[in-house]
């Protein structure tokens, strides 16, 4: 309660708060406030904002902008979470076993870990997309694939930090099981900072589900944000509302996440959470 | 006011914030230090002792401020002082010595450099660098480091801890304070090194007829280098006066009962407690390396901690491991718990080598061997609630949760404590009830053999005497073997039935208690014993001692 209080109180991370709210009401609202299919033409092409019932104008084949930027925060923030959840349990899995039980299973982990981060992480992802067919639950696997290394090394170094403190080893005279000491004393000691990365991790995600969009990658039935800056950036020249819209929509979604998870970090973070009270 | 008194602070008031347990961080304190005399200002934590020196200095923490009272330092009123004042102050007449000195050192500054910009600050002309380095060097040699030339090119980490804490000091003498605040400069230390560093002090105090202000929590340490004598509890004096009036007759009730809890000031557990019988526990063998690496090009750094250590127990039996740092006492505690495992080595336990036991049969025998951690504060999770930290032991045994956790409101209530604490998170307790937590949460399980790692070392002494009467209360009732770890003698007199001495990893003495005390055989333990502070006062254990044996 305290740290929801702190939350609170915390100006950046509310203003990242609210942008969040209002994508995620309007990702909900989508059906309700466009009817038609976002594929659907509605209208003439080429139609510049504020065109009758386009606020944000057409593109060159008709389709509503606006339409298109509500759904594609539908995909966008769907595989932003979905493709960190998985991020996130490939590395903390990784990242608990390897700060667990140290030594040569450590070693193990983090050679495979550092083979990851060695190879560029977009890159990857559109080496696994092209491979495995680009469709929504392809796309979630293979940002996730990408994107799980820092949560890894994060967990593993709050794990070893923990390993050894003497709650911990107080439960494992107990006779507790590996797994019961470490989901129930050592996880819930680490979460918070693995939650604050969590949360960056959503941004990156979405960053680099439209990168794969643009390029193409992205599931060819989802409207995407990506996807409608790649189809219009020929044309930016003479419809410059077709790719400004969907790049403002990504860099404010981006840009909530990212002041969320600042505001996460200063309130979940102890040290830094007393700098914020006092000030 | 005498040209004699150096500081006198009277009726200085700290005020806490809003919120906090008290109104006072200090109240109403009136002290004063003259000059040539060491003064110690003593109390359990809590007791304001420590706001009181840094209110001296000016240093109170930002949430912190001088409600009423003065501060005179020679005859100036330094309470309200501007930050330019201070300044000249600190370091130069006024100098401050710190508990912990790996952490007021610059770690990544040469020592020589460290002490020779304390010069360069408050020196008016600039000394010159041929001046400079003799000034350091002289420093150096007067705080009876060795080497000086060699030290003084140094880094804090390359020192020990008494080496330190010896640069601090020599840092503290670089412009002959007239006024020296000593923060619990011997805490952090083993007790042959402490011995050291106190006659030390006493020395430059008596050379340089400084007025010293030595704040600690240690009766002995009292006994051995006061003069005078400042007793506080919760943030007010409660008693002051010469050292031999306030320790010899102490006449305020608080006064008294902390000296009472001193270890080592009662008579020594020299009751026979009839310990016989086959040892429940023998291990031996035991050796255990710690390898480091260095990295690809260097050889790997290896610490012998444990070293051909052979050790039983018998039923009922309390057996305290005492030796200073880095002797290897709590490795051999974990090895016996087996949270680190040895190199080599066997530990007969229940007609099993425990140490060859795997999976569910070590299990089976964990339950039966329980430990008590140091710090009560880094051993109970802090987002469980107590009572399920006693009862998850049991119940991960297969006990039904109900049974488990009314067997955990009873242990809560044997321990001293309410059964309702079994509803509340750890950070609600003190550290002695923690302590008690930890107790209950070893005890839960109904162990044969009970390691305490160090259980009272973190504790007051009031509260320290407290669990030790409680844990000799629980062996008896329990029939528990003890295995007793300690730094501190006075403690390990009081509780164990036999001492075992180690020295870098290596056991170089064991006896029953009253042996090991009246005639000790290695010369190590001679100078342990030796180093207890405040023989002089508290006779204690080694009361009975030979005379050749107090002299050695």
């Amino acid at each position: 309660m305290e740290r929801l209080k702190t939350f609170l109180r915390h100006p950046t991370g509310m203003i990242g708060l609210i942008i969040l709210a209002a994508v995620v009401i309007l990702a909900i609202c989508a059906p309700a406030l466009f009817p038609d299919d976002p594929w659907e033409m509605v209208a003439a092409p080429f139609q510049p904002p504020g065109s009758e019932d386009l606020p944000l104008g057409s593109d060159m084949l008709g389709r509503n902008v606006a339409a298109g930027i509500a759904y594609g925060a539908r995909v966008s923030l769907t595989i932003g979470v979905a493709s960190t959840l998985a991020a996130l349990c490939i590395g903390v899995t990784i990242g608990a076993i390897a700060g667990y039980f140290g030594g040569k299973v450590d070693d193990l982990m983090m050679r495979i870990t550092e083979l990851f981060q060695t190879i560029p992480g977009f890159i990857l992802a559109i080496l696994l997309v092209a491979t495995i067919g680009p469709t929504l639950t392809n796309v979630i696997i293979s940002i996730g694939a990408v994107s799980w290394p820092p949560l890894a090394r994060l967990t593993r170094a709050e794990f070893m930090r923990l390993r050894g403190r003497e709650f911990v080893q107080a439960a494992v005279c107990q006779g507790q099981a590996p797994l019961m000491v470490a989901l129930r004393h050592i996880l819930p000691n680490a979460i918070s900072p693995i939650i604050v990365t969590g949360s960056l991790t959503i941004a990156t995600a979405i960053l680099i589900e439209s990168a794969l969009s643009f390029m193409g990658l992205g599931d060819p039935n989802l409207m995407s944000w990506g996807l409608m800056i790649g189809a219009s950036r020929t044309v930016i020249r003479q419809a410059w509302w077709m790719s400004v819209f969907p790049g403002v929509a990504i860099l404010l979604t981006v840009l909530a996440i990212n002041l969320v998870g600042e505001g996460l970090n200063d309130t979940l973070n102890p040290r830094i959470a007393r700098k914020v009270r006092n000030a | 006011m005498s040209d004699q008194t150096l500081l006198s602070v009277e009726h200085l008031s700290v005020e806490l914030p809003h919120g906090g347990d008290r109104s006072h961080a200090v109240a109403d304190v009136s002290l004063s230090v003259g000059r040539n005399e060491i003064v110690c200002l003593v109390g359990e934590s809590g007791s304001g002792k420590s706001i009181t020196a840094h209110a001296v200095l000016g240093l109170l923490p930002p949430s912190l401020e001088i409600g009423a009272g003065t501060i005179r330092f020679r005859g100036d009123d330094i309470a309200h002082a501007d930050d330019d004042a201070m300044r000249g102050l600190r370091g130069g007449a006024i100098s401050m010595i710190f508990q912990e000195p790996l952490s007021a050192l610059n770690p990544l500054a040469r020592v020589g450099d460290q002490i020779a910009e304390v010069i360069l600050v408050h020196a008016a002309p600039r000394p010159s660098r041929a001046e400079l380095d003799a000034r350091v060097l002289e420093l150096i040699a007067a705080v009876g480091l060795p080497e000086p030339a060699t030290l003084v090119r140094s880094y804090p980490f390359q020192l020990s801890g008494g080496q330190r804490q010896r640069v601090m000091i020599a840092m503290a003498m670089a412009n002959n304070p007239a006024l020296l605040l000593a923060d619990e400069p011997t805490t952090a230390l083993d007790v042959t090194t402490q011995k050291q560093i106190l006659a030390l002090i006493r020395r430059l105090q008596a050379e340089r007829g400084m007025g010293v202000l030595f704040i600690t929590h240690d009766f002995g340490v009292v006994a051995d280098i006061a003069d005078r004598v400042v007793v506080m509890r919760n943030g007010r004096v409660v008693e002051q006066g010469s050292v031999d009036e306030v320790l010899r007759r102490p006449k305020d009730d608080y006064t008294k009962a902390l000296i009472a809890a001193v270890p080592g000031s009662r008579p020594a557990s020299t009751v026979d407690r009839k310990i016989e019988g086959e040892p429940l526990l023998d291990a031996h063998g035991l050796n255990k390396t710690f390898v480091t690496g260095q990295g690809l090009f260097r050889p790997d750094r290896t610490v012998v901690a444990v070293r051909d250590v052979a050790l039983s127990l018998r039923p009922r039996e309390t057996v305290a491991v005492v030796g200073e740092s880095g002797s290897g006492k709590s490795t051999l505690g974990r090895i016996i718990m087996r949270l680190i495992e040895p190199d080599a080595g066997a530990i007969e336990f229940a007609g099993a080598d425990f140490l060859e036991l795997r999976g569910s049969q070590l299990r089976a025998m964990r339950r039966k061997v329980q430990i008590v951690f140091q710090d009560p504060f880094a051993a109970l999770d802090p987002r469980q609630k107590v009572g399920d930290a006693i009862a998850r032991g049991p119940m991960a045994y297969g006990a039904p949760p109900a049974e488990a956790m009314a067997d955990a409101r009873r242990l809560l209530a044997r321990v001293g404590l309410e059964a309702s604490a079994a509803g509340r998170y750890p950070h609600e307790f003190s550290g002695g009830q923690r302590q008690r937590i930890c107790i209950a949460r070893a005890l839960a399980l109904k162990p044969m053999v009970l390691v305490a790692d160090e259980a009272v070392s973190a504790l007051d002494v009031s509260v320290q005497a407290q669990i030790l009467d409680l844990l000799a209360e629980l062996r008896e009732e329990m029939n528990l073997a003890m295995l007793f770890i300690t730094h501190d003698l006075r403690v390990a007199a009081e509780i164990a039935d036999r001492i075992v001495v180690m020295r870098h990893g290596e056991i170089v003495e064991q006896g029953d208690t009253k042996s090991v005390f009246t005639s000790p055989q290695h010369a190590y333990t001679r100078a342990l014993l030796d180093a207890i502070p405040g023989r002089s006062l508290f006779a204690g254990p080694q009361a009975a001692t030979a005379p050749n044996a107090m002299t050695a």
